[in-house]
């Protein structure tokens, strides 16, 4: 066997070797000499260069996968926050008129919908003082037990504050389904549509405020 | 400790926990409706709060120990309106119908647990 | 102790206006319904307002308390209103079964006492 400087290139291989398991993969044994062990070393240098690549392509998936992770946690905050969105925006409250608070019903109700209705109701009763509130239900498809229990809930608990509750938009169905369900809605007050509704509230409001009566009271008590 | 105290504590820890303000509301005064009992019958007792998982519900759980008299008939004692003593009748039904999760345990002559609990 | 935790009553013309501060005990709730039948006795009171709007917390016990205050004042001739109960409060009576249907609510002081006013006016007409 013909080899130059043998221990000298088994060394530079060692060394060689050891970075490259240290981490550093720029490192190559790159001998001029050619002879029986050049091979080796062409092999041991090919080897490394296979390892850089794998090692390079597997970094790039993995930041691939991390970046896809990325954007579906991203997306995921979106959608829990549209949720909350929608539950804030399908269930708005708003001061009508002076005294009198309306809050239009939209879609099915759930009793998780239901419940967090009411407390915005009641909290925006609180910093309105507004001593009257219409619920109206007119878009909503059907009710359950539950619901109608957390609507009565709601009226109850208004009262408690010091306002009247009043549910107006009961359709035909939501009426079936209330009387077969036995539920008992006798004790609140229910009108037909949302202007019914408003034409009662605006009453009550003089009668509650008999110190600013308006003409509209005038007119409505002439007609009647 | 009197009751307005761990009552207070009550609410401390159902804050601190995570639990919305009417929830807070609901366990404090389910647990008053507790603590008031086991001074009516039982002339106080042992209370213990705790954070858990029950179900696969998160959950704030209270329980209540005494050494009381016990309750004979406990189907009747959930009743509203039922009361051999002078409480009110509302207090274990009520307590019941504020938490998510309630367990009742008791013999006569050795005492009464109570077990409620809220979702977080 | 509890003689400490005293709860002022203040009259203010007709009425009584009572605060409630403090988290209140079975005892002190006894204590201030007693107190306030007997300042309804002494000053001739029309009207009490009991402000509640710092409690976090009514159970069955200080409501019936208060349910049966008014009951109570009623027969003396005088109204009572409750004014200003926190919304998570209200809940947490109604699911307790405690509505008190009889009970006269206010929002705010200034409501409550138009509310009296009102009340005494038509008992006069």
């Amino acid at each position: 066997m013909n080899i130059k400087n043998a221990k000298k290139r088994i060394d530079n291989i060692e060394d060689v070797l050891a970075t490259v398991a240290a981490g550093d993969l720029e490192a190559r044994i790159q001998s001029d000499i050619e002879d029986d062990f050049s091979g080796i070393e062409a092999a041991i240098d090919l080897l490394i260069d296979d390892l850089t690549d794998e090692l390079k392509n597997r970094k790039k998936i993995q930041n691939e996968l991390e970046e896809k992770l990325k954007k579906i946690q991203e997306q995921q905050k979106t959608i829990v926050q549209q949720q909350e969105d929608l539950m804030e925006l399908s269930s708005p409250v708003t001061k009508v008129w002076d005294n009198i608070l309306i809050l239009p019903v939209i879609g099915t109700l759930d009793s998780q919908r239901t419940q967090i209705m009411m407390e915005n109701l009641l909290h925006k009763i609180v910093e309105t003082g507004c001593t009257i509130s219409i619920l109206d239900i007119t878009g909503v498809p059907t009710v359950d037990t539950q619901v109608a229990n957390h609507l009565l809930k709601t009226v109850s608990s208004a009262r408690l504050l010091g306002a009247e509750c009043i549910i107006s938009g009961i359709s035909p169905a939501i009426a079936q389904t209330i009387v077969h369900l036995g539920i008992d809605l006798s004790s609140i007050k229910t009108k037909a549509t949302l202007q019914d509704a408003m034409i009662y509230a605006m009453k009550q409001k003089e009668r509650v405020a008999p110190g600013h009566k308006s003409d509209l009271l005038y007119l409505d008590d002439e007609v009647e | 400790m009197d009751v307005v105290k761990v009552r207070q504590l009550v609410r401390y820890h159902a804050k601190e926990i995570g639990l919305g303000i009417v929830d807070q509301t609901r366990i404090t005064t389910a647990a008053s409706e507790l603590f008031r009992n086991m001074f009516l019958y039982a002339e106080g007792g042992d209370v213990l709060m705790d954070a858990g998982i029950y179900n696969d519900h998160k959950a704030f759980i209270i329980t209540c120990i005494d050494r009381g008299p016990g309750i004979e008939d406990i189907e009747m004692a959930m009743k509203d309106g039922y009361s051999t003593g002078d409480g009110m009748g509302y207090g274990l039904p009520g307590s019941k119908r504020l938490v998510d999760d309630f367990y009742i345990e008791s013999t006569v002559n050795q005492g009464t647990t109570v077990r409620i609990m809220k979702w977080i | 102790m509890l003689q400490e935790k005293r709860i002022p009553i203040i009259k203010i013309g007709d009425y009584l206006i009572v605060s409630i501060q403090v988290d209140m005990h079975d005892k002190l709730a006894i204590q201030l319904q007693s107190q306030i039948l007997e300042s309804i006795e002494k000053t001739g009171a029309k009207g009490v307002l009991i402000d509640i709007s710092v409690l976090e917390m009514v159970d069955s016990f200080i409501g019936r308390m208060l349910s049966g205050m008014a009951s109570m004042a009623a027969i003396m001739d005088a109204a009572v209103v409750i004014v200003g109960m926190q919304p998570a409060v209200a809940i947490t009576l109604v699911e307790l079964g405690l509505e008190m249907p009889g009970v006269d609510t206010a929002l705010n002081m200034e409501k409550g006492i138009e509310m009296l006013n009102r009340r005494i006016r038509q008992i006069n007409e």
